[in-house]
């Protein structure tokens, strides 16, 4: 049975809002993007994945997740985006 | 998060899978979410167990001033498969990531299976690429940042490359980003770190790796050159001089084929690894 996205959101916010050192001060929605607005880079993503892997205690398809973005040329990704994959992916 | 000490520098890496030990070794400013990008990880451990790493001063590994030229990388690879407990192990490079791969394959024959390279150029035979700066990755770049009233010069330069990145602002970083966009141009953010490095010298040094040692190299090695490759006189040198080589194009590619043609990339990088592995080829059902 898939997660709850909704409570997947509220731990990404807490995760993403004190993420390797920076400090974001907005409030962080489904909508908010991971490169353009919290200041990601690529590596970022990498680290992200290994703590989310650690949080959730499992190992997740973050290569396929992505490369399906890129195949679709998306320009950044959302949390809300993320959380979707999360959803769909924990078990 | 897993790091390893070594050196006295804390190395950022990932380990997936069992088997017969893969390193992806990344490009020169790259770091190892391009592997991430590509899916190759999860690909190819299935079969293998494999490891990727941020080289010194790259991603998430800490910035030394020095210690950039192919041999040191060597020496810290080295101390990777000391530290996690790998065995000898099929390398896969990407550009300097390819140097650097068929170093420890010159260097340390013990520890390295084989090599597939991607598109590499060797600094130590600089003299069969002579127009290097009107290449693509340089060109491209050059006009990214010439769009933003900034110089980088028509031969290759990584010190100033570093130093330009360092002093632009907001402003030229937004005219790189409708240009590359977000991703890129947090990309290129990234490396005003090495402006305070030796990197951008020391890393296109010959360090002891010519022709002359590229031609003793006896372990297999796969030579995967992009079909708009700009370096086509050094893909042709490894053609006819080395003992135990396969050759390969990644179609539609211009140097960076982990990104440009990802499909084709895996599925070489893969079907070569299983050959040298002896692993068989599954049989499509009639």
């Amino acid at each position: 049975m898939p997660r709850d996205v909704d409570a997947i959101l509220v731990e990404l916010a807490d995760l993403l809002s004190n993420f390797q050192g920076r400090e974001y001060s907005d409030p962080i929605t489904a909508e908010t993007t991971f490169f353009g607005e919290l200041g990601f880079a690529s590596i970022d993503a990498v680290v992200l994945g290994e703590t989310l892997e650690a949080t959730y205690g499992q190992t997740l398809p973050f290569g396929a997740f992505l490369s399906e973005l890129r195949d679709r040329q998306v320009e950044d990704l959302t949390v809300g985006e993320l959380a979707e994959f999360l959803s769909r992916s924990l078990s | 998060m897993p790091y390893v000490e070594l050196d006295k520098l804390r190395f950022h890496y990932q380990t997936r899978g069992e088997g017969t030990d893969v390193i992806l070794i990344h490009a020169f400013t790259s770091n190892s979410s391009i592997w991430l990008l590509t899916n190759i990880v999860d690909e190819l451990s299935k079969e293998f167990r494999v490891t990727t790493y941020d080289l010194r001063g790259h991603g998430a590994t800490d910035v030394p001033q020095s210690g950039y030229e192919s041999s040191q990388m060597v020496d810290d690879l080295v101390q990777l498969q000391d530290a996690l407990g790998l065995g000898a192990a099929y390398l896969v490079g990407h550009s300097y990531g390819g140097v650097i791969g068929m170093h420890a394959a010159y260097k340390c024959p013990d520890r390295v299976l084989g090599v597939v390279l991607s598109d590499t150029y060797f600094p130590g035979m600089a003299e069969l690429e002579p127009n290097m700066g009107q290449a693509e990755p340089w060109g491209e770049l050059r006009e990214h940042l010439a769009a933003c009233g900034r110089e980088i010069g028509e031969t290759v330069d990584f010190s100033r490359l570093f130093r330009t990145i360092r002093e632009m602002d907001d402003n030229e970083f937004q005219v790189i980003k409708d240009r590359l966009g977000i991703v890129g141009a947090r990309w290129l953010s990234s490396l005003s770190k090495l402006s305070s490095t030796s990197a951008g010298e020391e890393a296109f040094q010959p360090d002891g790796l010519g022709s002359e040692q590229l031609s003793h190299i006896t372990q297999p090695v796969v030579a995967l050159y992009d079909e708009f490759s700009p370096f086509h006189a050094t893909c042709q040198f490894l053609k006819d001089h080395l003992p135990n080589v396969a050759m390969d194009v990644v179609p539609g590619a211009k140097h960076l084929a982990p990104l440009q043609n990802s499909t084709a990339f895996v599925s070489l990088v893969q079907g070569h690894l299983r050959r040298l592995a002896g692993i068989p080829t599954a049989v499509e059902p009639h």
